[in-house]
C-alpha cells in the first residue's frame, strides 16, 4: 500500500515536471503588435519563455496590483515573468541599487529629472539602438519623444501619464448657486468675482506635502507659464537643451508667471482660509472643504490623482466634476500640463528588449486604463479602454489641447525642480520674501554645468 | 523621620506617574487613531473620542436677511457682527449660537446649542486591511470587475523574524568571544585593537551603505538573508563588543583566577564561567539589537530592497501609504501590529535590562 502511494507519488510528480518543462506559451495574437522588433517576435513566438525581466517602480499597493493585472496577459503569451517591486522609497533605493551594481532591469521614473542623472553617469541603455524609430514615431507625440531624449540617447519610453490642468467642482453645489462652468479664463475670473461677491471662496488651495512642500505651487507656476508665454520659453525654462539658452526665474516672463499667480492667490476672500492657509494646509486635505455642506471653496486645480485623497463614497460625476484650466492668453492655446511615468532598462537582455517594445504599446496599460486611475500616452490606445467616464473625459481633454507639456520641475535638475522650487515657493506665498528674492534664490540653485 | 520618608516615597511616585502619562499619551493617541474612521481621523483630533462640549445644530433655522453684502455689518436678533463672523457662528449670549451657513443668496442661519457628545464611531477594518492585504476591485477590459487581495503583512512578520533573531544572535556569539579575550587574555596589540573597536562606534552606517552594497553585489549576496544579517551583525559589533567588555572586565578577578589554578583553560572558562555570568550583559544587548533591526528601514531597504520576496515589516508598512500618501490612515494600525513583538521581547527580557546596563559602570 506505502509503495503504492510512493510510486504514485513519484509518478505524478515526474508527470508534473515533464508538464512544467513542455508547457509551451500560446504566443501573441497575431497582428497586435505591429513593427515588432526582434525580440518581441521571438517572445511573441514563446523564444523568451521561462526567462524573468526584474523591475521596480514608485508605485506600491493598488496601483501595483493594476500594473500586476494589466501585463498578466502578456506574461500569459510570451513565460516572461516580470517581477514588478514598488518602493515608497524609490528615489533614494534605485541609486543606491544603480551605483552598486545591481540596477533593476527596467525602472520606472515618474521624474526624467531624475533618470537624466543615471543617463549622465552611462548607466541607462539607449533603446534606439534596437527599437524601430518608425514605430515610435507612430505611437508617440513628438512632444513624448522629444522629452524622452537625454544627452543623445533615448532614456527610454513613456507608459503612463497623469493630466495637471485640471479644475476640480462640486457639481451639485456649484449647480445649486447657478453657477456655470468656465471655458475662458475672462469666465473664470467671472465666475470667481461671483463666488466671491455671494460670500464663498472660490480655490482650495492646500501646498503642504511633508519634506516636498511646495510641489503643488510648481504645478501653478507652469500652468501660469504655458498659459502666458510661448512653449520655447517653457522649454528653456524647464528643460534647456543649451544651458546659454536657459531662461533664469529671475527673466520677466517667470516674473509675469508668478504675479498672476500671486493675484489669484493673494487675493482677499480668493481662496479658502486665506493666503497662510496654503502653506499649512496639506495637499491632500486642500480638496476636503469642497465636500462640505455647503462648500467651503468651489473650485481645485490638483492632477487627476487627487481623487483617491476625496473622502469615501464620492461619486465621480455626481458628487464632483472636473473641467479644463483655461487658456489666459489666446495666442498660447489651449497647453495641458501632464506628468508621467518613463520606463527606463539598465540591463541588456533579448527578453528586457521585448518587454520594453511591449511596453512601448498601448496594450500594455489597456488592463491599467480599464482599472482606472491611468492615462495612455501611446497613439494606438482607445477612448474606449478606460474603465471609467472621468478617465475618459480627461483624456479627451488633454487630445483636445493644442500642446502637451510635461511638469516643469520634474524636468529641470533635483536642486532645482525638487529643492529650491519648492522651497522658494514656499517662502513667498507664506510671505517670508518677497517676489523678486525667491526667484533669485530659486534661480542661484541651478547648476552652473 | 518616618513620615517625611513617606512624603518623599509619594513625591517620587507621583512625579513619575505624571510622566509616565506624558510619555504614553502619543501611543495612546495613536493607538485610538488605530481604531478611527479615515474621515473621521482627518477631520477631527483623536481626544475628541472622549466626552466633550460642543455646538450641536438643533435643527432650528432662522430666514437670511436679504440684500447682504460681505463688507457690511450684518444685524440678526439685535446682535451686528460681521459676514466672516456670523460663518464662524456668533453666542446670543442664552445659550445659543447662531452660524451662517452657506454664501449671501443661499445660506441658512442654523441655531446650535452646546451638549456633551464624543466621537465613538470605532471600526476594526484598518487593522483588517493592515493584516490581511487590502481588496482592491480591478475592473478588466471586458466591463467585469475582480476583487484583487493586495499583499498582505503575514509573509513580512515571518521574514522580519527571519532577519531579526540571526541578526541579533550572531553578533552576540562573536562580540562575548572578543570581549573576553579583550578582557582577559594578555596579548600584543590588545589595547589598539580594543581602541579600534570603539572607534567604529562613531563611524555612521551611512555611510557604509555603498561601498557594502557594491562588495555583496560581488559576492553575490545582495537581496539575500546572509547578507543582511552580516550587514547588521557588523554594525552592532562595537558597541555589543564595547559593552560586554565593560561587564566582563568588572567580574570578580578572585573567581577566574581560582579557575586558572585548578587547569582550566580560557575556553572553559568562557563557557563556564563568564557566560553564565554576564547573561544580563547579553540580554541587555539582545534587546537593544533586537529592537535595533526590527524597527530598522534603512539596512533593509537597501540590502533586501528590491526583492518582493523578502520585504520586512518595516518596508511594508511603509509601502501601506500608497504612491502619493493617500492611505496614510494605515500606518497607525500598521505600527501596532509592528510593535507587538518588540513588547514581548521587551518584557521577557526586562529584568536584565538595567542589571545589564548598570553593569559596567559599580564596581561589583
Amino acid at each position: 500500500m506505502k509503495k503504492v502511494l510512493l510510486l504514485s507519488l513519484v509518478l505524478t510528480l515526474a508527470l508534473a515536471s515533464v508538464g512544467i518543462v513542455s508547457a509551451q506559451p500560446p504566443g501573441c495574437p497575431a497582428d497586435l503588435f505591429p513593427l515588432m522588433t526582434a525580440e518581441l517576435e521571438s517572445a511573441c513566438s514563446g523564444g523568451l519563455a521561462g526567462t524573468v525581466v526584474t523591475m521596480t517602480g514608485p508605485f506600491t499597493e493598488g496601483d501595483e496590483v493594476k500594473f500586476n493585472n494589466a501585463i498578466a496577459e502578456f506574461e500569459e503569451w510570451t513565460g516572461i515573468d516580470i517581477q514588478y517591486t514598488g518602493s515608497k522609497e524609490f528615489e533614494a533605493a534605485i541609486r543606491a541599487v544603480v551605483e552598486g551594481g545591481a540596477p533593476p532591469d527596467i525602472a520606472d521614473f515618474p521624474q526624467p529629472g531624475l533618470l537624466k542623472g543615471f543617463v549622465d553617469d552611462g548607466f541607462v541603455i539607449d533603446v534606439s539602438t534596437f527599437m524601430n524609430a518608425e514605430w515610435l514615431q507612430q505611437n508617440y507625440l513628438q512632444s513624448w519623444l522629444d522629452m524622452s531624449q537625454m544627452n543623445g540617447i533615448t532614456a527610454g519610453v513613456w507608459n503612463r501619464f497623469n493630466g495637471k490642468s485640471l479644475v476640480w467642482y462640486p457639481i451639485a453645489a456649484f449647480e445649486a448657486a447657478g453657477y456655470t462652468v468656465p471655458t475662458s479664463w475672462a469666465e473664470l475670473e467671472a465666475l470667481e468675482a461671483q463666488i466671491i461677491a455671494d460670500g464663498s471662496n472660490p480655490w482650495c488651495v492646500g501646498i503642504e506635502s511633508g519634506a516636498a512642500t511646495g510641489w503643488p505651487a510648481t504645478d501653478w507656476m507652469e500652468e501660469v507659464m504655458l498659459r502666458t508665454t510661448s512653449l520655447e520659453n517653457y522649454d528653456n525654462w524647464s528643460f534647456p537643451a543649451d544651458l546659454a539658452d536657459r531662461l533664469p526665474f529671475t527673466s520677466p516672463e517667470v516674473k509675469n508667471a508668478a504675479e498672476v499667480l500671486g493675484s489669484i492667490w493673494f487675493a482677499p476672500d480668493m481662496v479658502y482660509g486665506g493666503q497662510q492657509a496654503i502653506v499649512s494646509t496639506s495637499f491632500g486635505d486642500a480638496p476636503l472643504p469642497m465636500f462640505d455642506t455647503p462648500p467651503g471653496c468651489y473650485l481645485h486645480k490638483q492632477g487627476n490623482f487627487i481623487t483617491s485623497f476625496f473622502p469615501e463614497g464620492v461619486v465621480a460625476g455626481e458628487d464632483y466634476g472636473v473641467f479644463y484650466l483655461p487658456g489666459i492668453d489666446e495666442e498660447y492655446g489651449k497647453p495641458f500640463l501632464v506628468a508621467g511615468d518613463i520606463y527606463a532598462m539598465f540591463n541588456d537582455r533579448p527578453e528586457v528588449r521585448a518587454v520594453m517594445d511591449y511596453f512601448s504599446r498601448g496594450e500594455s496599460v489597456k488592463g491599467w486604463l480599464a482599472a482606472g486611475g491611468a492615462l495612455s500616452p501611446h497613439n494606438d490606445a482607445q477612448l474606449d479602454w478606460y474603465g471609467s467616464e472621468l478617465d475618459r473625459s480627461i483624456a479627451a481633454l488633454v487630445a483636445e489641447a493644442t500642446s502637451v507639456r510635461f511638469d516643469g520641475s520634474d524636468l529641470m535638475p533635483g536642486a532645482v525642480g525638487a529643492g529650491s522650487f519648492w522651497k522658494g515657493m514656499t517662502d513667498w506665498v507664506s510671505g517670508t520674501v518677497d517676489l523678486d528674492t525667491a526667484l533669485a534664490e530659486i534661480d542661484a540653485a541651478w547648476p552652473t554645468e | 523621620m518616618h513620615a517625611s520618608k513617606k512624603r518623599a516615597l509619594w513625591i517620587v511616585n507621583g512625579t513619575l506617574a505624571v510622566i509616565v502619562i506624558l510619555w504614553t499619551i502619543p501611543t495612546i493617541g495613536l493607538l485610538i487613531s488605530s481604531i478611527r474612521q479615515r474621515d473621521d481621523i482627518r477631520s477631527s483630533g483623536w481626544w475628541t473620542v472622549l466626552p466633550h462640549q460642543a455646538w450641536q445644530d438643533t435643527g432650528e433655522r432662522l430666514p437670511i436677511p436679504e440684500g447682504q453684502t460681505r463688507d457690511q455689518p450684518i444685524t440678526i436678533e439685535g446682535k451686528t457682527a460681521t459676514y466672516a463672523e456670523w460663518q464662524q457662528g456668533v453666542d446670543m449670549g442664552d445659550g445659543r449660537r447662531i452660524q451662517w451657513v452657506g454664501n449671501l443668496r443661499l445660506g441658512e442661519l442654523y441655531v446650535l446649542n452646546q451638549n456633551w457628545t464624543a466621537n465613538t464611531d470605532f471600526t476594526l477594518d484598518n487593522y483588517g486591511e493592515v493584516l490581511a492585504g487590502r481588496e482592491f476591485e480591478v475592473r478588466n477590459a471586458d466591463g467585469s470587475s475582480t476583487t484583487v487581495q493586495g499583499a498582505n503583512l503575514v509573509g513580512a512578520f515571518i521574514n522580519s523574524l527571519t532577519v531579526t533573531i540571526p541578526a541579533t544572535i550572531i553578533p552576540i556569539l562573536i562580540a562575548a568571544f572578543a570581549a573576553y579575550g579583550f578582557a582577559w587574555m594578555r596579548f600584543p596589540g590588545r589595547r589598539i585593537l580594543f581602541i579600534g573597536v570603539v572607534a567604529m562606534l562613531v563611524v555612521p552606517l551611512q555611510i557604509a551603505l555603498v561601498p557594502i552594497l557594491r562588495d555583496y553585489v560581488a559576492l553575490g549576496l545582495n537581496g539575500t538573508y546572509l547578507g543582511i544579517w552580516l550587514a547588521h551583525a557588523g554594525f552592532g559589533l562595537p558597541l555589543a563588543i564595547y559593552l560586554f567588555y565593560n561587564y566582563m572586565s568588572n567580574l570578580p578577578r578572585d573567581i577566574l583566577e581560582s579557575a586558572f589554578i585548578d587547569g582550566a583553560s580560557h575556553f572553559t572558562v568562557f563557557i563556564r564561567l563568564i557566560l553564565p555570568l554576564s547573561i544580563p550583559a547579553l540580554a541587555a544587548f539582545a534587546i537593544f539589537q533586537f529592537l535595533w533591526v526590527w524597527n530598522d528601514y534603512l539596512v533593509a531597504l537597501i540590502f533586501l530592497g528590491l526583492n518582493n520576496n523578502i520585504q520586512v515589516m518595516t518596508t511594508q508598512i511603509a509601502g501601506l501609504v500608497g504612491q502619493r500618501g493617500q492611505d496614510w490612515y494605515l500606518l497607525t494600525a500598521g505600527a501596532f501590529i509592528s510593535m507587538i513583538v518588540p513588547l514581548i521581547v521587551f518584557f521577557a527580557l526586562q529584568r536584565y535590562f538595567v542589571k545589564g546596563l548598570m553593569g559596567g559602570s559599580v564596581k561589583g
